[in-house]
């Protein structure tokens, strides 16, 4: 489904991401880890169009896309929630969700079913400006705008990160409920979410990939990803 | 004394046309546009021009004005400010400071040096105790304070609003929802632009006209703009009115420190509150 | 080093005559009188290029310390004494001291916030000698300035001024040289790429900042006591606010954050504004126009621009070498 060869990914001069190469099937949910500044945020921003690479190739579903902006790939069904965990803050819950379905001309109503359905704690929070929402409420609402439309590939960005363990686990709920059905490339360095989760991992050090994990049994192993944190 | 306050909240109601558009291609573009009060001086003589052309209809030509502003703004937008996003504001002042020489030079070309009288198309006066206040001035405070709720409606009840406040908070996150944020951005560049020629406009008839006269007041714009806060629409309603009562008042103590008075409270301003761009 | 930062070889001495010959030469075709004022402007823009160029702040208002030097020599000589030399040293201090007040507030902001509040207060100081100061300054007519004779220093004389403007610009320029070729001119230009980074390398960046903006507001009060003395006049338009636009088109068209490129600037700007009125009669127009496309395709200017041929020159040239570990930094 996405395919990525001999990706060159720099910020001015420097070079964050140095010749990678990666393969996602569809269905599949991978996980990337590594250190902080390993290139893990970049990769991913790069998917979503947000940077361009200095060289390589993005292939989606069969096309080149590496050139293309964020506001198109939206409607190929690619999805992305970034590390900051920035909610539209002076738009009410409602209004993001809304604001979610404009593009993919969802009817809001529709939308909503949806999203209360992933999370139905997010009702009493609707008239809320998302400004006031914690950490985890703004994550659950990031991964529900995210769900709305036809999501084909979610790029998650460390959806854990700084959230209390129940919401880390209505967040890990959720993820497993999409398995199968979506496809995710998600960034983590909770390794017990990615020892659930994961059907392979990927591990980014320095920019480059370091080890390739493909095998679920493997995956359990977590002594020998934590080496790489 | 109620003249004074008149006169505050009349000057306050165009301040507040013009920085409007100051503020939001501010918050939405990052881009500092110098040439910002060239559409409300091309709207003034554009409006001279329809005037004597439609002999003294001054709501026709008015309307008319504002809207041939429209498809400059465009022009602009489309050609300049579009390629000043992300740029450093160096860049964004000297660019936009280019565009406003060459249209300033346009103007003196097309209608001459010389400033142009015009009368209150209105010319009545409202009695109130005592005193004859000029109905004109009450007109433009009105327009603005309506403008004020309109805009409101504007970006809390539309959809197309609460993408611009969105996009305010978080632009890439409005990008990776699918939305086209810069053409958004673009409409509201449009419409601030329009906003300043209606401030033109309405102002022309009691200000003097010459082809200056923007560069005049963008940074008295600029001033409400950066007391008000960038972006902020409350904000710069507020700091319009108010800023331009200390213009009013210091008039009258002090004719010619109106406009260093505006300056002081904005040095002030930033001394205490640094905008961090 | 990436090849289009590498700073050409100071060639020092070289350089030096370049200019003062570039300058004698050109003389000859303009008036000297034109020339004192093209110098002047030099200077001026110098200063403003310590600032912008090297510093990266645009300032918006640094007609406020040319207008600042201009007064407080031309009162100086006016109301105390008619020493020309003792007049210019007032101005630059002048304009320093007031460099050093407000420079306390305006080092600590950056970008549009500094660009405007250094007009603000140029328009202030602009009103200040229009209004309020009336009294003293006259105003909106100004007022005349005749310094005294200092030996065979007479300032009235043509060739004279001409001749210690000259002397002052090499002065300037050698000096701005050799600071920006110091440590402290490569702490300034840190300063500029990444502030955040040499803070935390434990260094006083708003020391160096407000330094910085002191000896700008300096020299061009230096400048400012200069155009008094050239035309024994000083009035409001010495603080002219819209005049700042003539210095950031020379540091732009010349190439910002470099000194020749400041010189080559200031003379290209005076020779437009003076002469191009003559043959074009919408030269403003022009003006706005060249920014636009200067901003959009010549960002370094035309010494900039000469520079990234140089340099192109340089790597053919050692590329055709064997090569060696350290020529892979190029």
């Amino acid at each position: 489904m996405l395919e990525i060869k001999n990706l060159d990914v720099a910020y001015g001069h420097a070079k964050a991401l140095h010749d990678i190469s990666l393969k996602i099937e569809k269905g599949q949910m991978a996980f990337l880890i590594g250190r902080n500044g390993a290139g893990k945020t970049t990769l991913l921003k790069t998917i979503i169009g947000l940077l361009k690479p200095k060289k390589g190739s993005i292939t989606y579903q069969g096309n080149e896309i590496s050139n293309l902006s964020p506001e198109e790939l939206y409607l190929t069904g690619l999805r992305y929630v970034a590390q900051e965990k920035k909610v539209f803050g002076n738009l009410t819950v409602r209004e993001n969700i809304e604001i979610a379905a404009y593009a993919s001309r969802e009817p809001i109503d529709r939308t909503l079913e949806k999203v209360m359905s992933i999370y139905p704690k997010l009702k009493d929070f609707l008239k809320t400006k998302a400004g006031q929402l914690s950490g985890g409420q703004r994550q659950i609402l990031l991964v529900g705008r995210a769900l709305v439309g036809d999501p084909k590939l979610l790029l998650i960005d460390e959806p854990t990160q700084g959230l209390a363990a129940i919401v880390i686990e209505d967040i890990v709920k959720i993820l497993s409920g999409l398995k199968d059905k979506v496809s995710a490339v998600i960034v983590e360095q909770n390794l017990a979410m990615v020892n659930l989760l994961a059907d392979r991992v990927h591990i980014l050090k320095e920019g480059k990939i370091a080890r390739e994990i493909m095998d679920k049994s493997e995956i359990s192993d977590t002594r020998g990803l934590e080496e790489y944190l | 004394m109620i003249y004074t306050i008149l006169y505050g909240f009349s000057i306050g109601a165009i301040l507040y046309f013009i920085s409007i558009g100051l503020s939001l291609t501010f918050g939405t573009m990052r881009v500092i546009n110098f040439a910002h009060t060239l559409t409300y001086t091309i709207g003034v003589y554009a409006l001279i021009t329809l005037f004597a052309f439609l002999k003294g209809y001054f709501v026709l030509a008015a309307i008319l004005a504002v809207i041939i502003v429209i498809p400059i703004s465009y022009v602009i937008e489309r050609f300049i400010i579009r390629r000043l996003y992300g740029e450093s504001l160096d860049y964004t002042f000297i660019a936009t400071f280019a565009v406003s020489l060459i249209g300033v030079d346009a103007i003196k070309w097309i209608w001459g040096v010389n400033p142009y009288p015009m009368k209150d198309p209105i010319g009545e006066y409202l009695m109130f105790w005592g005193l004859s206040l000029p109905i004109y001035r009450i007109l433009i405070v009105i327009i603005a304070i309506l403008l004020f709720v309109a805009l409101n409606f504007f970006f809390k009840k539309t959809i197309v609003g609460k993408i611009v406040v969105a996009a305010l908070d978080d632009k890439d996150g409005v990008r990776c929802l699918g939305i086209n944020v810069d053409k958004y951005f673009s409409i509201v560049f449009i419409l601030g632009s329009a906003l300043a020629a209606l401030g033109g406009v309405l102002y022309a008839p009691i200000s003097s006209i010459h082809p200056y006269m923007g560069l005049s007041i963008l940074l008295l714009s600029f001033a409400v703009v950066i007391v008000g806060g960038m972006g902020n629409l409350k904000g710069t309603f507020i700091s319009a009115f108010a800023l331009g009562m200390v213009m009013s008042i210091t008039a009258r103590y002090w004719s010619q420190g109106a406009e260093t008075m505006v300056f002081i409270v904005m040095a002030i301003v930033l001394i205490f509150k640094p905008i961090d761009i | 080093m990436p090849l289009k930062n590498a700073p050409m070889r100071d060639y020092g001495g070289i350089g030096f005559l370049v200019i003062a010959a570039g300058f004698l030469l050109i003389t000859p075709i303009l008036s000297t009188h034109r020339m004192t004022d093209f110098m002047i402007f030099c200077i001026f823009a110098m200063s403003f290029d310590l600032l912008y160029g090297y510093m990266g702040r645009l300032s918006f208002g640094h007609m406020l310390f040319l207008g600042t030097g201009a007064y407080g020599a031309g009162l100086f000589i006016k109301y105390i004494n008619g020493n020309p030399l003792l007049a210019i040293l007032v101005g630059i201090v002048v304009a320093g001291l007031l460099g050093m007040l407000l420079g306390l507030i305006i080092v600590r902001t950056t970008g549009a916030c500094f660009a405007l509040i250094n007009l603000a207060f140029n328009h202030i100081g602009f009103f200040l000698v229009l209004s309020p100061l009336r009294e003293i300054t006259r105003g909106e007519d100004g007022f005349g300035v005749s310094a005294t004779k200092l030996g065979f220093l007479n300032f009235g004389s043509r060739p004279i001024m001409f001749g210690f403007v000259f002397l002052c610009l090499l002065l300037v320029f050698y000096f701005l040289k050799r600071l920006t070729s110091s440590p402290y001119g490569i702490m300034i230009r840190s300063i500029k790429e990444d502030e955040t980074r040499v803070r935390f390398l434990g260094y006083n960046t708003y020391l160096y900042k407000w330094l910085t903006f002191v000896l700008a507001g300096s020299i061009a009060g230096l400048a400012g006591a200069l155009t008094a003395l050239n035309y024994n006049y000083v009035n409001p338009n010495a603080m002219d606010v819209n005049s700042n636009v003539g210095v950031v088109f020379a540091c732009l068209i010349g190439g910002a954050g470099n000194l020749y490129g400041a010189l080559i600037g200031g003379v290209t700007y005076m020779i437009i504004s003076n002469f191009l009125p003559i043959y074009i009669h919408r030269w403003e127009m022009f003006l706005g126009f060249s920014l636009l496309i200067i901003t959009f395709r010549f960002r370094r200017g035309i010494w900039g621009y000469f520079q990234g041929i140089w340099g192109n020159i340089i790597k053919n040239k050692v590329i055709r070498k064997p090569i060696e570990g350290g020529a892979a930094d190029l």
